[in-house]
C-alpha cells in the first residue's frame, strides 16, 4: 500500500490483502488518508483478496466522502475485487457505478 | 497487559470445536440416522474451515474443505455413516488438529491418504438410507407445491464474519438451487467513524426462481441459522423471465459488462426495507426467531479467561483468607466492638469471595468424560470387544486443576476395564451375557466430595489369582486370613499384575499404584468392589477443590492440626470405659466397633493429656476410624500450602496452612491415617492369634 503525495491528487493504493484478516489495517489507512486529503483517490488495482468487509469499507468510504462533500474516487478495480462485487450481488456496471464513485478511465 | 495472540484464540476455539466434532462423529456411529448430529459435525467443520482461513491456516482450510466435500453425501442423507467411515472421519479430525497444533508433525501424504479413504468410503456403493428415512422433511403446505420459487431476505448478525462464516459462499450455495437474483441492501453501512471493519452490515434481498422445498434452503444456512435472520416467502408468480444464474455467469468469466447489464432485470436501486416489514400474512420466517436482545445477552454471557489468572486469583483469595483469620483473632482478643463488627463483616465477605472464586474455577466433568469416548471407540475396535459407553453426571463440577489431574488415572482405569474386565464376545456369549460389554463412567456429588465411578459388566476380579500372585511375590504368607477386600488392595501394590500376557495396553503392573498415588495426592481415595461374573466398580472420592477447604482445627499437646471437614463424620467424647481399654483400641459407637488412633502417640506429644479426650470419627469410603485428640477448636477455612520436598516422606500430612496468629498447622492425610489404623489392627490380630 502506498500514499503518493507527489501526484496532483493524493492517491492511496490498496494492499493486495483487503480481506477480513487485514481489513483493520486497511481501514486505518483509509481513515488516515481521509483525514489528510481534501480529495482522495483510491487505487484498487492491487487488490488480490477481497470479501464482504472490503466491499463494506469501500461503500462506507464513498458514503462518508459524499456526506462531507469531499470527493472520493475509486480507480482500477482489480478482477478479484470485481468478482467479489459480483458475488455480493453488484452484478451490473450500473449498480457498481451507483455505489462506488469511479474514475471512468481507471475502470 | 500483553496483547492476545489471535492465532492462539483460534487454537483454543478449534480445540473446543474438535471436541464437538469428535462427540458428534462418535454419536453418529451409534445413531446413524440422527440428522442433528450430522449438522452438528458439519457446523464444527465449517467453523474450523472458515476460522482457519481467516487466521492464515490455509492448509487447515483446504483440508477441511475437502473433508466437508467428501462427507457431503452423508449430509445429504445419500449414504449412512458406517463405523469404517466414522473411523476415517476421526482420523481426518486428528489430522486437522495436528495441522493446527503441530504442523511440523504432519505430512501431506498422510492427509491425502485420509482424504482418499474418505472419498472411497463415501463413493462406494453402501446401502443407501431408506427413502422413508431420508424424506424427513415435512410435506409442503397446500398451495406451496406449485410455487415458482422463493423470496428471501438475509440479515446476518454483526459478528458473523468474525466467526469465519462468509455470506458470499452462502449466496453461491443458494444460487446452486436454481436461478437466483441477488440484490445487496446497503442502507445499513455506517460512515467511516462508526464502522467496525469486521462487522457485517450488508443484507441481501434474493429471488430464487426454483421450485425447491424449504428444507433445501434451510440446509444452505444451517451453519449460521443461529446467527442470522432469514425471512422466506413463496414467490407468487414469475413477474419477469428468470435471470440467468449469477454464479453460472461467474464461472464463465470474464463476462462483458454490457451483457451483464442486459441480464439484470430489476432496477439496481437498493431495497429500502426488508420484505418482512410488510408483514405479509403468508410470509414464513425462520422457526421462532429469537429476539435480538436475547441474542445480544448471550454474546456477553461468557468470558474467556486465561487459566493462570484464575490460579492467581485463587492465590490472592487464599492470602486474603489468612489475613482475615489474623484480623478475626486480633479483634477477638481486644474489646473494641466496632473492630469486632468489621472483622465479622470481612470474614463474611472473604467467605463469599472464596466461594465465588472456587465456583469460577469449577468445570463440568463432562468435558473430561468426552475424551474417553474416543479412547473406548479405538480400544473396542483394536481388541474386537464391542463396548457400550455410558456416562452420567456430566454436569457435576470439579475444580479445573482436579479435572486435569484426573485424566490420566481414568485412562488407566478404562483401559484396564476393557482389556481385563470385559470378556471377549465368545466368553460373554458362553456365560449368557450380551456380546456387547458395557462401561459406565459416572460422577455425583456426595457432600463436599465428588464420587467418580468406573463400572464394567465384565468378569469381575479373580480373587484367587490375585491372592496366589500376592503369595508368589511374598506380599502375604501362604494361608494368611484376609478378606476379599484386603486381597483386592494388592492390585494397588507397585509392580503387581495378574495378567498372564503383557499387551500394549496393560499387564505390566504399572498403573494401578500410580492411579492410587495420583488420587491420594489429590486428597482423594480409591476403592474397588467386584462381583464375580458381573463386573467391577472402581470408586474415586475426590474433594471439590485443591486450593481451600473447610477444616476442623484440633489440638494435640501443643500442636494444632487440621482435619478436612469432608472426612469428619461425628465427634464423640472418649468415655472412661474407652480410656480403660488400652491395648484394645476400639470404640463402641452405637453398637458398632470403630478402631481409634491416639494422635498424642502418633505425634509423640509431650505434657499431660487433657482430662476429657475427644474422638473424631473420620471415614474414607467404607472404613471408619476414630482420632483421639486433646481439644476440638472449631471450623477453619483452610488455605492449603504444599509441604516442602524435605517433608515428602511424611505420609500422614497432606499439607500445611497458616492460622490466624501466624503460626502453621499441619493438615492430616485422612486416607493415610485410616491405612495406619488398619495396619495396627492387623498387627493386633496377628499378635492375638499368636
Amino acid at each position: 500500500m502506498a500514499l503518493n503525495p507527489t501526484e496532483p491528487k493524493w492517491s492511496l493504493r490498496l494492499p493486495a490483502d483487503c480481506s477480513i484478516a487485514a481489513i483493520r489495517n486497511v481501514y486505518e489507512l483509509i481513515r488516515e488518508a481521509f483525514g489528510r486529503q481534501e480529495r482522495l483517490e483510491i487505487d484498487c488495482s492491487s487488490v488480490d483478496k477481497a470479501d464482504v468487509t472490503s466491499i463494506q469499507l469501500l461503500l462506507s468510504t464513498a458514503r462518508t466522502g459524499e456526506a462531507q462533500g469531499r470527493p472520493v474516487v475509486l480507480t482500477s478495480f482489480s478482477q478479484s475485487l470485481r468478482n467479489t462485487l459480483r458475488r455480493a450481488g453488484f452484478a451490473s456496471e450500473a449498480m457498481i457505478d451507483q455505489h462506488f464513485p469511479q474514475k471512468k478511465d481507471g475502470v | 497487559m500483553s496483547a492476545i495472540d489471535p492465532t492462539e484464540i483460534f487454537r483454543q476455539e478449534a480445540s473446543e470445536l474438535f471436541e464437538v466434532l469428535e462427540g458428534a462423529l462418535l454419536d453418529l456411529g451409534l445413531r446413524p440416522d440422527d440428522r442433528e448430529l450430522v449438522d452438528s459435525a458439519f457446523r464444527a467443520l465449517h467453523t474450523i474451515k472458515g476460522s482457519g482461513a481467516m487466521f492464515g491456516f490455509d492448509k487447515v482450510a483446504s483440508f477441511t474443505h475437502e473433508f466437508e466435500t467428501a462427507f457431503d453425501r452423508v449430509r445429504k442423507g445419500e449414504i449412512k455413516p458406517t463405523q469404517e467411515l466414522i473411523s476415517v472421519a476421526l482420523a481426518a479430525k486428528d489430522y486437522i488438529r495436528a495441522l493446527i497444533e503441530d504442523p511440523q508433525s504432519t505430512d501431506d501424504v498422510i492427509g491425502d491418504a485420509i482424504l482418499d479413504d474418505l472419498r472411497r468410503f463415501v463413493s462406494s456403493d453402501q446401502p443407501v438410507a431408506p427413502v422413508a428415512e431420508i424424506a424427513e422433511a415435512p410435506p409442503l403446505a397446500p398451495g406451496e407445491s406449485n410455487q415458482a420459487g422463493w423470496h428471501l431476505y438475509l440479515e446476518f448478525e454483526s459478528h458473523v464474519l468474525r466467526n469465519g462464516s462468509n455470506p458470499l459462499d452462502l449466496l453461491e450455495d443458494l444460487c446452486k438451487l436454481g436461478p437466483c437474483f441477488v440484490v445487496p441492501v446497503t442502507d445499513g453501512i455506517p460512515f467511516l467513524d462508526e464502522l467496525e471493519p469486521d462487522d457485517c452490515y450488508l443484507k441481501w434481498d434474493v429471488k430464487l426462481h426454483a421450485a425447491c422445498d424449504k428444507d433445501a434452503i434451510d440446509d444452505v444456512f444451517m451453519f449460521v441459522q443461529d446467527e442470522m435472520k432469514l425471512t422466506l416467502s413463496p414467490l407468487e408468480q414469475i413477474e419477469a423471465p428468470p435471470p440467468m444464474p449469477l454464479f453460472q455467469l461467474l464461472d464463465e468469466e470474464p463476462v462483458p459488462m454490457a451483457e451483464m447489464r442486459a441480464l439484470v432485470v430489476e432496477a439496481a436501486a437498493p431495497v429500502a426495507a426488508p420484505p418482512a416489514a410488510k408483514a405479509e400474512p403468508k410470509s414464513e420466517s425462520n422457526p421462532e426467531p429469537k429476539p435480538e436482545s436475547k441474542r445480544d445477552d448471550r454474546g456477553i454471557a461468557t468470558v474467556r479467561v486465561q487459566a493462570e489468572r484464575l490460579d492467581e486469583l485463587m492465590d490472592r483469595v487464599g492470602e486474603l483468607v489468612i489475613a482475615q483469620a489474623r484480623l478475626t483473632q486480633l479483634a477477638a482478643s481486644g474489646s473494641d466492638l466496632s473492630i469486632k463488627m468489621i472483622a465479622e463483616e470481612i470474614e463474611r465477605l472473604a467467605s463469599s469471595l472464596r466461594d465465588t472464586t472456587i465456583g469460577a474455577r469449577m468445570v463440568p466433568i463432562g468435558s473430561l468424560f468426552g475424551r474417553f469416548r474416543r479412547l473406548i471407540h479405538d480400544l473396542s475396535r483394536d481388541l474386537s470387544k464391542p463396548v457400550e459407553f455410558v456416562t452420567t453426571g456430566e454436569d457435576t463440577e470439579l475444580d479445573k486443576t482436579m479435572i486435569e489431574c484426573l485424566a490420566d488415572p481414568l485412562v488407566h482405569l478404562i483401559r484396564n476395564a476393557i482389556d481385563h474386565g470385559i470378556e471377549d464376545t465368545a466368553t460373554r456369549s458362553a456365560n449368557g451375557k450380551t456380546e456387547q460389554g458395557r462401561i459406565e463412567l459416572a460422577a455425583v456429588h456426595s457432600g463436599a466430595q465428588v464420587l467418580v465411578t468406573v463400572k464394567d459388566n465384565g468378569g469381575g476380579l479373580n480373587t484367587a489369582r490375585i491372592r496366589a500372585k500376592a503369595e508368589e511375590q511374598g506380599l502375604i504368607a501362604a494361608g494368611a486370613v484376609l478378606t476379599d477386600h484386603e486381597i483386592h488392595q494388592f492390585l494397588f501394590h507397585p509392580g503387581f499384575s495378574t495378567a498372564q500376557t503383557i499387551s500394549a495396553l496393560s499387564g505390566r503392573g504399572v498403573g494401578m499404584d500410580v492411579v492410587k498415588r495420583t488420587i491420594e495426592n489429590m486428597r482423594g481415595t480409591i476403592d474397588l468392589s467386584t462381583r464375580p461374573g458381573q463386573g467391577t466398580t472402581v470408586t474415586l472420592r475426590l474433594p471439590l477443590t485443591l486450593a481451600i477447604i473447610e477444616g476442623l482445627l484440633i489440638r494435640v499437646g501443643e500442636g494444632r492440626y487440621i482435619i478436612p471437614l469432608s472426612a469428619v463424620e461425628e465427634c464423640v467424647e472418649l468415655t472412661a470405659d474407652d480410656e480403660r481399654s488400652r491395648g484394645r483400641n476400639f470404640l463402641n459407637v452405637r453398637g458398632n466397633l470403630v478402631p481409634f488412633l491416639r494422635l498424642r502417640e502418633i505425634m509423640t506429644a509431650s505434657g499431660a493429656p487433657d482430662r476429657h479426650q475427644k474422638t473424631i470419627i473420620i471415614s474414607t469410603g467404607e472404613s471408619r476410624v476414630g482420632l483421639v485428640v486433646d481439644q476440638i477448636i472449631g471450623n477453619h477455612q483452610t488455605v492449603i500450602k504444599s509441604l516442602s520436598k524435605l517433608h515428602s516422606d511424611v505420609t500422614i500430612f497432606s499439607g500445611a496452612t497458616i492460622l490466624g496468629d501466624g503460626t502453621a498447622a499441619l493438615i492430616l492425610d485422612v486416607a493415610q491415617l485410616v491405612a495406619l489404623a488398619q495396619s495396627k489392627i492387623e498387627k493386633q490380630h496377628i499378635s492375638e492369634a499368636a
